[in-house]
């Protein structure tokens, strides 16, 4: 085949002057649709055992003892390792202070002399079959001294509580502080003060594929593959190699296809030291699949956070001032790399979000409990933040008699790139475009009125508004202006191989997010190559293009900036060649679609495969830069600060008498920068709004008091189905971001951030009649019933 | 997510599978759907040590329709679902099979193996006190009848013997006359019930409520009848306006509801009140279209 000679389009359309921005199919659906795509699971080598973990029933228990004789007698049970076994093998699992107040903390893989939370692992079993090491699993007897158990954060900071790590001699691992201007001179003179407590509960990601394992160790050099569901391979390999005691240069990371994130799978867990580091021990290939209970009770949790929040007002509504304190439930350990602050700390970061306020006043702290880790989940704790402050605004709004689109279209910044009191430097928007677009696509007028009508028949309907800005494009540049001391690197790599088509890798990955799809389409412009001759790969930390991975909604920003840059002189290469070829200056050469030809002389082209053909085998005729460097680029990338903002706004019906809420209607409103693929961006719109509302209506990791876990399966942890959502509608506004390569901005995780807040708010609105308001997420029914009941309904 | 080891048997006949209970009486288990039992099993809450899958049993599959209906123990809720003439007899069955699980989960469920399994947040165990049910088992002793009145006593245990095969479900002709309701809420649809209700009711000539029965679910450990809601009913107009709440009124009362860590006894309280309200206004509106 001759590349782009005229093979069929993929997408059976007609070839676009630009791939970017237009609806181009996924690539990779084939596979996956068709049930081939190859996750962990699907995966073995030769001489494969099998783990199970040991793990604490307990929320808080000292270990004992623990008596493995039982599980080793049982046939095809291969060995039994504990926390002391491989505390030689292995280093401790450390992770910094991400800012000023944080406490740097570090623990064993494998718990040696207490548990911390249930579900934390204490041996693992390798066996013959994932069925003989559940077995194993279940003859291992662990002597337990249960612990007083920590359950929440007002346990956890009371005086004298039970200390979860020992070595802090404190639960508060994380406090800071954040004034501008003078708040409190504002609250005490403003027209109108309102006050709110918001109680967020605890979410997760909840992946369809689970997390999962297979490591083998070769004896010779002690190198070890690692096949991981993971996001981020490289950053897997820095991280780990040193807890493995490896260098990074005998530790391969393979995450080949992973079946969803959330951000789940952007973290070091226990399990990734322990089953490499079991497969090293005992000379055999060790593969683990996590069960939905192990990651329901030992993945991340997010978003649990303790939120009070006031806004100072003057007579029209304007915002003086707003103060927020939000304190993370962080859980027993924690999460490698971000720590517990991955929610209070961005709650607070962005807690004027893209209002015109003058001065604010922001706490954030977290405190361990025995509870799962909280980590980097979709939306992090800026939808806990936006939960807070959006409800507040609603509450503010009918305290002071002014429609709550009205009382925010007041207070919001203009559109411009500007830098807000927090010191975020905003690459441009649409703040107040997409509110009222919102407003205008769901019929607010008309609602109003209908609202009305229904009411007086005993029927309570409800509208709700949630306007938001995002941080993408998380790099070294985001991350310092939401005030986090680290720095990042990425990059990709752009080869146009012998016979003219090309390969980009990227340090990026996908799992859902289409990548193979919209990086092709930037890679295609950018060198003037047909899609079909693009492929993208990436999943490996073997691969040259070392990054980060995928999460914070950051690959479109970070893909386009690497991939643009590398492929920009690979094309200047293959402009010079063309030109040798043409006999013609290259700047007079234009190459699109796989041709190049003289600028006004398309009939006389030179195919990229006779280019690249050149640029290998053409010898010293080639051009200089060619023979030095060949046709492979490698460019990094480091972004500016990015903001993706958006409205989502959503109608519900409330049965007072039940609890229950119908939602009705949703319209989101997106505006992430240049799209690389409209299609694209309503996939990631869609899902990461049905996930928001999993977490305003449904989704609960929830502890009893005496710290038992209440959620391990998918019958009491509810995420929401097509069957719980309403029709949607997807609306964009394109707004160039003035920063970044292209104007790029991300999108992922807009959606998440928005919808709860939009649900609540309806609802509020919808049970205002009754003088109560929403204050805690997930609005179970049962919730909903003790709140109207005390209201006399 | 694996289940401990056991022994699996595939009988063809009723007589080849109760022989087998009667081998394995102390921790065998009959298995037909399989869509409680098996996730029990591989979060090993159940270790059964010899399943006995009675899907292969062709006498256990049978609908019967004949004045009464009788419903083999082992046919599928999705087959069910499909029978035209159950649905013309049986609306409340209809109703109520609707809102188990999903539709893969009924491709596989059965509806024996659902009254069996005796989940008091279940809909069907309900639905068969409400329809006077008699549920038909074979033991060793031979065939015995059992009341659906009596057949349900607690959490999962139901008045069948260690070595009892429930083999089918007879619901009795409806008559012309009969009016029915069912309400329940859940979190999600297909979700098991926080709460629930089936109605059933005949009507004399004079129009007036013969006989009632209200059955609540998803409240406490078993289905049970509520006893002075069914005395409101009897002898009222389905068509009087202040009947379905003072129903629902005493419904409730006397009502040991009970509470866990996800419901509380107080919410179940408000619901059922809210659920056989709408749950009699439902029958009423039965009643006329008949």
């Amino acid at each position: 085949m001759s590349p782009g000679s005229g093979t069929a389009d993929v997408n059976q359309q007609a070839r676009p002057a630009r791939y970017t921005g237009e609806r181009i199919k996924r690539l990779e659906d084939p596979r996956l649709l068709m049930g081939r795509a190859r996750f962990i699971d699907d995966l073995g080598v030769p001489g494969m055992v099998h783990a199970a973990f040991v793990r604490s029933p307990h929320p808080h228990a000292r270990i004992v003892s623990i008596d493995n004789r039982a599980a080793l007698a049982l046939d095809g049970v291969v060995a039994v390792v504990t926390g002391a076994d491989l505390a030689a093998e292995t280093a401790e699992m450390e992770v910094g202070a991400m800012l000023n107040g944080v406490e740097a903390t570090s623990r064993p893989a494998i718990a040696i002399s207490k548990v911390r939370h249930v579900g934390d692992p204490v041996a693992v079993v390798v066996a013959r079959s994932p069925y003989l090491a559940e077995d194993g699993r279940d003859l291992v007897r662990v002597e337990w001294e249960p612990l007083p158990p920590v359950p929440d954060v007002g346990t956890a900071l009371a005086d004298g509580a039970p200390l979860i790590d020992e070595a802090l001699e404190t639960n508060h691992v994380a406090h800071g502080k954040i004034e501008i201007g003078d708040p409190d001179g504002q609250f005490e003179t403003a027209a109108h003060v309102c006050r709110k407590t918001f109680k967020v509960g605890r979410s997760t990601g909840a992946p369809v594929e689970t997390r999962g394992l297979l490591a083998e160790c070769d004896a010779g050099s002690g190198a070890i593959t690692l096949w991981t569901s993971t996001q981020m391979p490289h950053l897997t390999r820095t991280l780990l190699a040193p807890m493995l005691r490896v260098p990074e240069n005998k530790l391969s990371v393979h995450s080949p296809e992973v079946g969803g994130g959330f951000g789940l799978k952007c973290h070091i867990f226990p399990e990734d030291v322990a089953v490499p580091a079991v497969a090293r021990r005992i000379g055999r290939p060790v593969k683990w699949i996590e069960d939905r209970w192990e990651n329901l009770s030992g993945g991340v949790h997010s978003k649990e956070m303790d939120c009070e929040v006031e806004v100072a007002l003057d007579a029209d509504g304007k915002m003086l001032a707003i103060r927020g304190a939000f304190v993370t439930d962080g859980g027993a350990y924690s999460s490698i790399p971000y720590t517990p602050l991955i929610d209070s700390g961005c709650a607070a970061g962005m807690l004027p979000s893209m209002y015109d306020v003058g001065h604010v006043a922001a706490q954030f702290d977290a405190a361990y409990t025995n509870k799962a880790s909280v980590g980097a989940i979709r939306g992090v704790g800026w939808a806990s933040g936006q939960l807070a402050r959006e409800t507040l605004l609603d509450d503010a709004a009918r305290q002071v008699g002014i429609d709550p689109v009205e009382l925010r279209l007041r207070n919001m910044l203009s559109s411009e790139p500007q830098k807000n009191i927090m010191g975020l430097s905003l690459d441009g928007g649409s703040y107040a475009e997409s509110l009222a677009m919102a407003r205008d696509a769901i019929g607010y007028e008309e609602f109003r009125r209908r609202q009305d009508e229904l009411r007086a028949g005993g029927r309570y309907l409800g509208i709700g508004f949630s306007p938001f800005i995002e941080p993408t494009g998380m790099a070294t540049a985001s991350a310092r202006a939401a005030g986090f001391d680290i720095a990042y690197f990425d990059s990709a790599t752009v080869t146009v191989d012998p016979d003219g088509t090309a390969t980009v890798s990227t340090g990026l990955h996908s799992h859902g997010q289409g990548h193979e799809t919209t990086l092709a389409q930037v890679a295609a412009d950018a060198l003037g190559f047909a899609i079909e001759d693009i492929r993208v790969v990436f999943g490996s930390s073997d691969s040259q293009s070392y990054g980060m991975g995928t999460y914070a909604s950051r690959s479109a920003v970070v893909g386009s900036g690497t991939i643009m840059a590398a492929a920009a002189q690979v094309r200047a290469r293959l402009l010079e060649l063309a030109a040798t070829l043409l006999e013609a200056d290259a700047r007079d050469i234009d190459l699109a679609h796989g041709v190049a030809h003289v600028k006004g002389a398309p009939a006389r082209g030179v195919t990229v495969a006779e280019l690249a053909g050149f640029g290998y085998f053409g010898y010293d005729a080639r051009p200089d830069d060619v023979q030095e460097s060949g046709l492979t680029a490698t460019a990094a990338y480091d972004p500016p600060e990015t903001y993706a903002n958006g409205t989502t706004a959503a109608v519900v019906e409330v049965d007072p008498a039940l609890g229950t809420v119908d939602l009705q209607r949703l319209v989101a409103v997106e505006d992430c920068g240049r799209m690389l693929n409209p299609f694209i961006v309503d996939g990631q719109v869609a899902g990461a709004v049905a996930q928001g509302v999993g977490i305003a209506l449904l989704e609960d990791l929830a502890y009893g008091e005496d710290g038992e876990f209440l959620a391990g399966s998918l019958m009491h942890y509810l995420y929401p189905s097509t069957t719980e959502l309403p029709r949607y509608d997807l609306l964009h506004i394109e707004t160039p971001s003035s920063a970044s390569t292209g104007g790029v901005k991300g999108v992922g995780e807009a959606g998440t951030i928005a919808a709860p807040a939009a649900v609540v708010n309806a609802i509020s609105d919808a049970i205002s009649p009754f003088g109560v308001s929403i204050d805690r997420v997930p609005v179970t029914p049962v919730y909903l019933r003790d709140l109207l009941r005390g209201a006399g309904r | 997510m694996k289940p401990a080891p056991f022994a699996y048997y595939a009988p063809e006949t009723a007589a080849e599978a109760v022989s087998l209970l009667q081998e394995h009486a102390v921790d065998g288990k009959v298995i037909a759907g399989g869509q409680s039992l098996v996730p029990m099993m591989n979060m090993r809450l159940a270790r059964p040590t010899a399943l006995i899958d009675v899907g292969r049993v062709a006498e256990l599959a049978g609908i019967a329709v004949e004045g009464g209906v009788a419903i083999g123990a082992a046919a599928k809720q999705a087959r069910v679902l499909r029978e035209d003439a159950v649905a013309e007899r049986l609306p409340l069955l209809v109703a109520a099979l609707r809102h188990v699980g999903h539709p893969a989960n009924r491709a596989r469920g059965t509806i024996g193996g659902s009254i069996a399994h005796a989940d008091p947040a279940a809909e069907l165990p309900a639905v068969a006190i409400a329809l006077g049910a008699e549920l038909v088992a074979v033991g060793p002793d031979g065939t015995r009848t059992i009341p659906a009145d009596e057949f349900f006593l607690t959490y999962y245990t139901t008045a069948l013997g260690p070595d009892e095969l429930l083999v089918e479900v007879r619901f009795p002709d409806p008559g012309g006359s009969r009016a029915w309701g069912f309400r329940e809420v859940a979190r999600r649809h297909g979700d098991f019930a926080m709460a629930g209700v089936a109605v059933t009711a005949s009507c004399g000539a004079g129009g007036t409520v013969e006989s009632a029965r209200v059955v609540l679910f998803g409240i406490a450990d078993a289905p049970q009848r509520a006893a002075a809601a069914e005395q409101r009913m009897v002898g009222a107009s389905p068509a009087d306006p202040a009947l379905a709440a003072e129903v629902a009124a005493a419904a409730t009362a006397g009502v040991e509801f009970a509470s866990d860590p996800y419901v509380s006894a107080a919410y179940r309280e408000d619901a059922v009140a809210a659920l056989v309200e709408r749950a009699v206004q439902e029958s009423a509106k039965t009643m006329e279209e008949a």
